[in-house]
């Protein structure tokens, strides 16, 4: 491919600079989240964290190279391929801590599920822009768009790993919206979801249930998310205004947070930083979003249009619901904080995303002629 | 890409400007509600969480639940939980643990005791509780509860240690638990069981895990400044495991256990009525007890080093050449091939001359002209050594395998043994060389390759008495909940049938019964006033196969065993002994089949008499309430006679009363 000068010209440095920034307050934050769980021996978590960065900036570099309608032309395969992994882990993963996310490559995990994420709304803009109608869609365009949500949907809960598989029916149901629903079939959806609760109730299995009521009452489970809500609290309360200061957050150095390096990140980082830090991520997750947002709706078609508000759609719910249950307004639920949590596979996947984003962003100046 | 510069040219993103405008809205309001509640957190309730973060200590602290019982058919405790002490430190930030410990120990030799600590507590890291000592007695307990001011952090904490009741008489059937170790974590069947948890280790506990070990409990408690619990916030309470009752009848289990008193071997015996184990014994044995709490390392070390295999369950793991026990198969093969009639002869001179050796008989002076009873009852060898002739090693094999021997008998514990019944082309195999003629002889008194289990032994004999069913032994009755709902219950498996006609079992079984009950009998042993045992001894060569195939002249450090059911007609009981360097089977194992058997007699007559004293009484009891209904019915009548139709109704009750 022939280097495109406007690609240098119209650069989204925005986006970049704000990403980076993120990135940036990530890896320091786990280096103070890393420092009481490393061994002596072992690598620190926030170098293999910071190898995780350079990589994602790799594939960002990928996925802005290459015009986003190309790789619109394999989504379908790239959706499957991803698909298709889930598929062998629930065959042949191993089973680490109870549950079933991860391949183990070179010492590295990867978590298809969180590809998934990515590819789902790659396939689902390339079906929306194929099937593209005047006005709103009615259920009978809309299964198969439904059937590639709920395989993977059902996969992932096979894992277990509810937070995942939640975010995925959010991303969809996000772009449904987005695209439009027939307003009877809505509430047809709707009405038969509420007949068939009761009814997948009865199917569920007794620890399926208990873990359902969990969610919705954390309370049942004082020893679980209960006590990650508590201590989760007095973490990010103690931190006050200005904050505990770098390295000095009690509750995480302290181990009183389980996970706190993982999904309860934000506690740790609004204890050291408080209030001050803290509302400075959240504008930063802001303008992010609202950037995203604005890619979208200045895209030149509507599939620039379409892919960039799914992946704002994703980042804007993870950075909620995470948040939201880091402060005790959301129940527990094991999602990431997009950027923040240590994992590379949740971190190079939103990177590609990011990559695609600015990728939508310069090539609408290019389709001006 | 045409056609996306057609879709291009009429795309409009405009007619998504209304839900973008929403969604601008959307967003925003949100992430401003984030905002907000930590606007709340970190700057109203920022100084009072502070504090909170300050004192915190708030923990979470495992309940393990207690695990279920293991109790005998009669109801009898085999394995339970009994309370033991445990020291835990909690280290604080401004507190050193080395200081808190050699203050500890101050305490311990002032009243003169020595203090072991774990090894965890020299890795002690900061607020994470652990375990300094473990199992502490009440004189330690008294200390550091006395100096509890003394020592800060320092807690004694209550944890179930499992008891075996029996102790080493029942320790290679019920196994042991301990921690679950890094290499049993990692495997698909304990994911529900995180480190530190106990599991079943061997035996019985191993196969019953699952229903035994319950579920863990656990509180989120506030402690103060010294680690000690100020309030609990939430509380989880542990369900305690299920209980098992097994077939295992505990008076057997300890009059097998003394029987055996001084020696090495095994016994087991089963009800050939459903393949219940009744009782399961291997010697030298090895104190369950001492498991529980962790073995030492050097305990362990002896143990799996003596030569005496004290951790092998010999009952199911012992394989042993049966010797003379495996002439009921040849017999039983004998007539069902037809090469014998009851009545076919054979002269025993005291040896018999073969190729170009000599097989002996056991009688140096020899049995005469024997038939098949007297051979059996008298176990001449040269009789077998001419049947076995006859037969050849495949069709003996056959007949063995009928009987479910040379594999396992599928019995729920770990490191069964199958044992071999040899063919001709298993020699080929195995040592590349033809099958010698000379070899069947062997065969023919047990001898040669033959390898079998006690238990095998025990079935086999129990399915020559039952009518040829053979079950796959059992140990678990049922599992039942605490409050005594019956969870699972197990049935009895049948796993094959050896099909002999009834006119060869009749012969053969009645053989047996000579043994222990005719004149002349090696099996003199198991004569009893009531003559209702059969059964058969044997004394198997502790040699080197090498040395097998020069010579089968009996040898020093031969293993005695013996194999009987009782009634001979009817058995409700089938046991194998296995004495390892016993010498004769009649003279040492003998004797331990026939404590075993009497017990089992003892113990029914025993309930039995039982029963009848209680329905005697509750007839009495009857009579009397009668007598006080006519009396009031009709005063001036005299007493009347109990209401017969109404006894056996009470009886029932009365029964469950007593037990």
């Amino acid at each position: 491919m022939k280097f495109d000068r406007r690609l240098l010209l119209n650069f989204d440095w925005i986006l970049l600079m704000i990403v980076v920034a993120i990135c940036g307050i990530g890896i320091l934050n786990i280096y103070s989240a890393g420092i009481s769980l490393t061994a002596a021996k072992a690598e620190p978590i926030y170098v293999k964290q910071f190898i995780w960065f350079l990589v994602g900036l790799a594939f960002m570099l990928v996925s802005f190279g290459i015009d986003y309608r190309l790789i619109n032309q394999y989504s379908y395969p790239i959706y499957i391929f991803s698909i298709a992994l889930l598929v062998v882990l629930f065959l042949f993963g191993e089973i680490t801590r109870g549950t079933q996310r991860w391949f183990v490559i070179a010492g590295f995990s990867f978590q298809p599920s969180e590809l998934v994420k990515l590819t789902l709304i790659l396939a689902l803009s390339k079906y929306f822009c194929v099937q593209e109608i005047e006005g709103d869609y009615n259920l009978r365009r809309l299964w198969l768009p439904a059937v590639m949500v709920v395989f993977p949907f059902l996969l992932i809960m096979k894992q277990p790993d509810l937070g995942t598989a939640m975010v995925l029916i959010i991303t969809f149901v996000s772009m449904v919206l987005f695209v439009g629903i027939r307003l009877r079939s809505l509430i047809t959806v709707v009405t038969s979801g509420l007949l068939l609760a009761p009814v997948c109730w009865m199917f569920l299995k007794d620890y399926q249930k208990e873990r359902i009521m969990t969610f919705l009452d954390p309370e049942m489970d004082p020893l679980g998310s209960g006590y990650h809500i508590i201590q989760s609290i007095i973490a990010v309360g103690s931190g006050g205004f200005l904050g505990k200061g770098f390295l000095k957050g009690t509750q995480s150095q302290l181990r009183f947070l389980p996970e706190h390096q993982t999904d309860f990140i934000f506690s740790v980082f609004a204890e050291e930083w408080g209030f001050i830090g803290g509302s400075l991520l959240l504008i930063l997750f802001l303008a992010l979003i609202l950037w995203g947002l604005r890619i979208a709706q200045h895209s030149r078609d509507l599939l620039g249009t379409l892919i960039a508000f799914g992946i704002t759609m994703l980042l804007f719910w993870e950075v909620l619901i995470n948040i939201g249950m880091v402060l005790g307004i959301v129940p527990v639920v094991g999602i990431p904080l997009p950027f923040l949590s240590y994992g590379g596979s949740s971190l190079v996947v939103l990177m590609t995303a990011v990559g695609l984003l600015m990728n939508i962003s310069v090539r609408r100046y290019m389709l001006q002629r | 890409m045409s056609e996306n510069h057609n879709r291009l040219s009429r795309y409009d993103s405009s007619r998504f400007r209304k839900k973008f405008s929403i969604l601008l809205w959307l967003i925003s309001v949100s992430l401003s509600v984030l905002m907000v509640r930590m606007w709340y957190l970190q700057i109203i309730k920022g100084e009072e969480l502070r504090q909170r973060s300050e004192n915190n200590r708030i923990r979470i602290h495992e309940i393990k639940p207690l695990r279920g019982a293991l109790i005998d058919s009669n109801g009898v405790f085999l394995a339970g939980n009994q309370p033991c002490f445990d020291v835990t430190i909690i280290p604080g930030s401004n507190r050193d643990i080395k200081a808190v410990l050699r203050t500890m120990e101050g305490f311990y030799r002032e009243q003169g005791l020595d203090f072991y600590r774990t090894e965890a507590a020299e890795k002690a890291r900061s607020f994470i509780s652990v375990k300094v000592a473990k199992n502490i007695s009440r004189q330690e307990l008294a200390i550091v509860e006395s100096h509890s001011v003394e020592l800060p952090g320092v807690a004694v904490e209550v944890v179930p240690v499992r008891r075996y009741i029996l102790g080493e008489m029942t320790a290679h059937v019920l196994g042991y638990v301990s921690e679950i170790s890094p290499e049993e974590l990692k495997t698909d069947e304990s994911r529900t069981y995180k480190q530190g948890d106990r599991i079943g280790k061997f035996g019985i506990e191993r196969f019953l895990d699952k229903y035994l070990k319950g579920v863990s409990g656990g509180e989120h408690v506030e402690v103060n400044v010294s680690g000690r619990r100020v309030r609990v916030l939430g509380k989880v309470d542990p369900v305690s495991g299920h209980n098992a009752i097994l077939t295992l009848d505990a008076d057997l289990q300890r009059v097998a256990w003394e029987a055996m008193e001084g020696r090495a071997g095994s016994a087991v015996a089963l009800d050939p009525r459903d393949g219940s184990v009744l009782m399961m014994v291997s010697k030298p044995a090895f104190d369950p007890n001492l498991f529980n709490q962790g073995i030492p390392s050097s305990e362990w070390e002896r143990l799996s080093k003596d030569p005496g295999r004290p951790l092998e369950n010999k009952a199911i793991a012992g394989q042993y050449p049966p010797g003379s026990t495996y002439k009921m198969i040849v017999a039983v093969a004998g007539l069902e091939e037809g090469v014998i009639t009851p009545d076919t002869a054979f002269t025993c001179s005291g040896s018999l001359p073969f190729g170009n050796r000599v097989y002996r008989c056991w009688q140096k002076k020899g049995h005469g002209r024997v038939s098949l009873h007297r051979a059996v009852v008298q176990s001449c060898d040269v009789y077998f050594y001419n049947v076995a002739r006859l037969l050849g090693p495949d069709t003996l094999a056959k007949y063995a395998r009928k009987f479910g021997l040379g594999e396992p008998t599928g019995i729920d514990l770990l490191g069964e043994k199958g044992g071999l019944v040899p063919t001709k082309d298993w020699k080929l195999r195995r040592f590349k060389e033809p099958w010698q003629a000379g070899e069947t002889l062997s065969l023919g008194i047990g001898q040669g390759f033959n390898l079998l289990t006690p238990i095998q032994l025990a079935s086999a004999y129990a399915a020559l008495g039952n009518g040829g069913i053979i079950y796959r032994p059992k140990l678990v009755k049922r599992i039942e909940t605490l409050d005594r709902q019956i969870l699972k219950e197990y049935e009895p498996q049948i796993k094959a049938k050896a099909d002999i006609s009834d006119e060869t079992r009749e012969l053969v079984r009645s053989a047996l019964w000579g043994v222990c009950n005719e004149g002349g009998g090696t099996g003199g042993a198991l004569r009893r006033k009531e003559a209702d045992v059969a059964g058969k001894t044997g004394t198997a060569q502790v040699v080197t196969m090498k040395e097998r195939e020069q010579s089968v002249a009996h040898q020093f450090r031969d293993h005695a065993l013996f194999v009987a059911f009782a009634p001979w007609d009817k058995p409700e009981i089938a046991i194998a002994v296995v004495v390892e360097h016993g010498g004769h089977g009649g003279s040492t194992a003998g004797p331990v089949a026939r404590k075993v058997i009497d017990e089992y007699f003892r113990k029914k007559a025993a309930a039995a008499a039982q029963a009848k004293a209680a329905q005697a009484k509750a007839a009495q009891a009857k009579a009397k309430a009668a007598e006080v209904k006519t009396a009031e019915a009709k005063p001036d009548e005299a007493p009347g006679k109990p209401q017969p139709e109404a006894q056996s109704g009470r009886t029932e009750e009365d029964e469950e009363e007593s037990e």
